[in-house]
């Protein structure tokens, strides 16, 4: 029996559907084109707005002229900040603990633009080519102000990047104190590095976009977005537009990618709700690809200065480190500059038993766009910072990679083990992930191969990297990560009286098919054929949450699907035990019937029994209650971890500095699968962007903190010829706190990949002593390392 | 030839997944746009209006086309065939059916452009090598599946067969 009280309850569940490689329910809707994403809805009299984006980093608005663009027919109307500021304060985001600087973003800038890209004006006209033509006839006047366009310049303070950043300084951390420095000195190895994570975007292949709709006669509010957060998006719009809650509704139609950049909330959903009140007619905003790359949140910026200290014999004694997050002018909300930084510190001592640490990090503010999450948002540059030094420290040792990382990893004698970052780790499988990855691998016949290709003065390597992965994110998850949040959501799920299930969720998907593994679980739930199943997400009409981030939905999606069934099951199981004259806890319910235990011949169909719930009174028993939904919250009782690793072997071909990736190899152990297919389909996205980002992918600034990389000419996604084949291994752990022993996963391609991909460079560079530390790896920084060492 | 003003509206000829459309447009529009907002065609997407991303790729007289990077008055007298025209009736095209069976698609956005440069290679060469589909789709960015589901789809034998059919056919 469900407790209502119990938000953490762990619901047993049978499974049938769940671990099926089911093909996608969604898969022919977007097939075949008929798919509705934000640009494709047209409301009768939609207008349509266009940005006007600050040209510099960091200026004084003096004056602005819109003369000439009100002329132009078919505007309708020209917004500035000062417009905007009439009906909001902007965006305030915090971190609630002690001294976090907040900031609030304007909505629009009106008299300084802290970042290029920064919104200045909003044109509304008949399209959005004429919107954009009246945006080339505002005239504005500026006095440029110097900028802080790095770490470096942003710790000496001389310049402030946004003045309500004191010395720079959003956020300051201390998550491990450990005295070290005994350790360090009297360590038989020690290795350190600098490492210099690049800035990069998530580069959804569907940009940002909304379309709002006010109607004035009853007040209603009704605002498209491609969001992974509707209803964290409405509950600020009510907030920050002083608009009642209950009068909006936030709708994610079809998303094209969300990767964590359509996880916030941004300042042009404001002005676009704005708009349409006072214009009284929809309004659509479709950000073009530029706008993307300058202002839809830019991420992974971090230095991490780290040190490791080992014995002679390889064990980890201890870890310094220290992250600087370049993080942009404003605090991107909810998340703020800490989800890179100070959330990455919270892992940096990963799966690996160091007894001492010390770790500090800093969010430092910069002339730049905001910093925001995006997959693996906080871990990925100490993965690679960490994974590195641990290969560094093997090659000194004349360790394998694979040796070093057994000797150091937790093991399952260890748990609970309470990490130097301090996390307690309760599940997870490294040590038969290293096995795993080993034998994948076939080391021995790589070290064969890298030796003979080096006599051919060829440059082979082999990278790996082992992480395990906070998923699931509920309250106390949050909470061990030093990010206090509290973090739920919420399902309903009904079965409809002629037997069909119907499930709400405020998980949304943009690519996750979440219509197909929800139905899975709740198929399993009530014991119905995964085609008895309609999920229904995607409207804040539904039920509540906070949305779909940080691996969450398989993990809450379940747990509250599990606990919602679950009320509607003791119900069925009640008339039918009537029905049936045996108690309700013999009743059973699977393979669409509902029977007595071990005797599916005393049953009757689940359409039988949802008919007499809600048609029959005379077969229902005294004082029952004939509702037959249900909804539930979960969050689950603690932080579910998840785990795995990954392998990369690559050539480098030292005439051009291009990096070819061989083959990659990737282990996962989430638990129980939902769905396979969809499992393997996150590995391989994540891996992707993990090439993309280690090889290609930067976000480049001049000395005025101009951004240089506006168009996929030069800031570089992988295509098909840069991802290889990979190969995938899964280990099953169930966790036990999350029903049928599900576990999140979808990031660990991006937060542990590309330590496995830098790692492999330099492996084949080790034998010209050459380090890199400095990221992308493109072909010109390796090129121009290879021309630096001697033969 | 004639100077033709911004916002002049010429006559366009052109057919579109079998049917005739005749309808006047402003000269500036793209042909992804076009298709999109003239003739309501929205299942060609728009990733990055600069040609790279590959998403609004159509088949433009049976070659493959960056609709982003042509004008809808360069339709005239061409024959364009969008995602919408790939099924017949209620049935799914087999190389739809094989991207859903492959689990080739996650957010779907790069979708209809992969489909029609997929379906330009097939018709030339129904067995193509994965390395040959690699290169081909190169100029189709998906920053979802990491492709090698795609290039499974796109290899796939019940695919080969179908198209073999056709070029016999």
């Amino acid at each position: 029996m469900v407790n209502n009280v119990d938000k953490h309850e762990v619901v047993a569940i049978t499974k049938a559907a769940i671990g099926q490689s089911i093909a996608r329910k969604e898969d022919a809707t977007i097939l075949t084109g008929r798919s509705q994403y934000i640009a494709d809805i047209r409301l009768p009299g939609m207008l349509h707005a266009a940005f006007l984006r600050a040209p510099f980093a960091h200026a004084r608005i003096l004056n602005i002229d819109l003369s000439a663009a009100k002329d132009l027919p078919g505007v309708e109307l020209i917004w500035t900040g000062a417009d905007a500021a009439r009906y909001t304060a902007g965006i305030t985001a915090s971190l609630q603990v002690d001294n976090y600087c907040a900031t609030t973003q304007p909505a629009m800038a009106s008299d300084e633009v802290r970042y290029v890209g920064e919104t200045i004006a909003v044109v509304v006209a008949t399209s959005r080519r004429v919107a954009e033509d009246a945006l080339e006839l505002i005239d504005i006047d500026y006095d440029e102000l110097p900028t802080v366009n790095s770490i470096a310049q942003a710790v000496t303070a001389e310049n402030l990047a946004n003045n309500e950043v004191a010395n720079n300084v959003i956020y300051r951390d201390v998550r491990s104190a450990d005295d070290v420095d005994p350790t360090f000195a009297s360590a038989e190895k020690v290795v350190s590095g600098v490492f210099y994570n690049n800035r990069v975007s998530a580069s959804p292949i569907e940009t940002r976009g909304c379309v709002a709709r006010h109607e004035w006669t009853n007040g209603l509010l009704t605002l498209w977005s491609a969001t992974q957060m509707p209803g964290y998006l409405r509950t600020i719009l009510a907030m920050c537009l002083q608009i009642p809650e209950h009068t909006i509704e936030v709708i994610t139609p079809q998303v094209g990618g969300g990767f964590g950049q359509k996880a916030h909330v941004h300042p042009e959903e404001l002005i676009v709700c704005l708009l349409a009140r006072e214009l009284g007619m929809p309004v659509s905003w479709i950000e073009d690809r530029q706008e993307n790359l300058l202002a839809g949140t830019h991420a992974k910026h971090q230095i991490n200065d780290m040190a490791l200290a080992f014995s002679a014999d390889g064990k980890m004694l201890a870890m310094k480190n220290h992250a600087s997050t370049d993080a942009g002018a404003y605090n991107c909300l909810p998340w703020t500059a800490s989800v890179e930084g100070k959330v990455g510190t919270s892992a940096m001592t990963g799966v690996y038993k160091i007894p001492l640490a010390h770790l500090e990090s800093v969010e430092l503010a910069t002339s730049k766009c905001p910093i925001g999450a995006y997959r693996g948002v906080g871990w990925t540059a100490g993965q690679i910072a960490r994974e590195s030094l641990i290969d560094q420290a093997a090659r000194e040792l004349n360790l394998s990679p694979f040796a070093i990382r057994r000797t150091n990893v937790i093991q399952t004698s260890d748990f609970p083990y309470a990490s130097a970052s301090k996390i307690v780790i309760r599940e997870g499988s490294f040590l038969e992930t290293i096995d795993r990855l080993e034998s994948m691998v076939d080391y021995p016949s790589f070290k064969a191969r890298q030796t003979e290709a080096r006599a051919q003065g060829r440059y082979l390597g082999l990278g790996i990297s082992v992480f395990n992965e906070i998923t699931g994110f509920g309250t106390r998850a949050f909470s061990q990560i030093g990010t206090p949040i509290t973090s739920h959501d919420t399902a309903t799920v009904r079965v409809d009286p002629t037997g069909t299930v119907t499930v709400t969720t405020s998980f949304v998907a943009a690519g996750q098919g979440h219509s197909t593994t929800f139905a899975q679980v709740a198929a399993d739930a009530l014991g119905v054929p995964v085609d008895k199943v309609v999920v229904r997400a995607g409207s804040t009409a539904n039920t509540y949450g906070l949305g779909t981030f940080a691996s969450r939905a398989a993990v809450i999606g379940t747990g509250s699907i599990a606990r919602a069934a679950e009320m509607v099951r003791v119900k069925i199981r009640q008339i039918a035990g009537h029905m049936l004259e045996v108690s309700p806890l013999d009743i059973v319910l699977e393979n669409d019937r509902v029977h007595v235990s071990g005797v599916p011949d005393r049953g009757m169909s689940m359409a039988e029994v949802a008919g007499a719930i809600y048609f029959a009174e005379s077969t229902h028993p005294e004082n029952f209650d004939p509702t037959l939904e249900a909804t539930a919250t979960y969050d689950p009782g603690d932080a579910i971890l998840a785990n795995g690793g990954h392998a990369a072997i690559v050539e480098v071909d030292a005439d051009t500095g291009i990096v070819k990736i061989e083959k990659f190899f990737a282990v996962e152990d989430c638990g129980q699968m939902i769905n396979p297919m969809i499992v393997e389909g996150q590995i391989r996205g994540g891996i992707a962007q993990a090439i993309g980002s280690s090889l290609l992918e930067e976000l480049i600034h001049d000395e005025n903190s101009q951004l240089m990389t506006t168009t996929f000419m030069d800031y570089l996604l992988p295509s098909a010829c840069d991802v290889p084949e990979i190969e995938i291994a899964h280990l099953c752990t169930p966790s036990a706190l999350v029903p049928g022993g599900i576990k999140g996963m979808g990031e660990s391609g991006m937060i542990s990949a590309p330590a496995a991909v830098i790692g492999a460079v330099n492996d084949a560079l080790a034998c010209r002593e050459i380090f890199l530390t400095e990221y992308p790896l493109s072909p010109q920084r390796i090129f121009a390392a290879l021309n630096s060492v001697n033969e | 030839m004639k100077k033709t003003a911004v916002d002049e509206l010429l006559l366009v000829n052109t057919t579109v997944n079998g049917r005739a459309y005749s309808f006047a447009i402003e000269p500036r529009i793209s042909l992804a746009d076009t298709l999109r907002y003239e003739l309501g065609l929205t299942g060609t997407k728009v990733g990055c209006e600069h040609g790279v991303c590959g998403a609004c790729t159509v088949l433009v007289d049976g070659e493959p086309m960056r609709s982003c990077l042509m004008l809808g008055v360069q339709a005239e007298g061409r024959t364009i065939q969008t995602v919408e025209g790939l099924a017949s009736g209620l049935k799914l095209h087999p190389l739809q059916e094989s991207f859903k069976r492959h689990h080739a698609l996650q957010c779907g956005f790069c979708s209809a452009g992969m489909l029609a440069t997929a379906l330009a290679l097939l018709r030339d060469n129904p067995t193509p090598t994965r390395t040959e589909v690699r290169e081909i789709i190169s100029g189709n960015l998906c920053r979802c599946t990491g492709y090698e589901t795609i290039v499974d789809a796109i290899c796939d034998t019940q695919v080969a067969e179908f198209m073999r059919g056709e070029q016999r056919g």
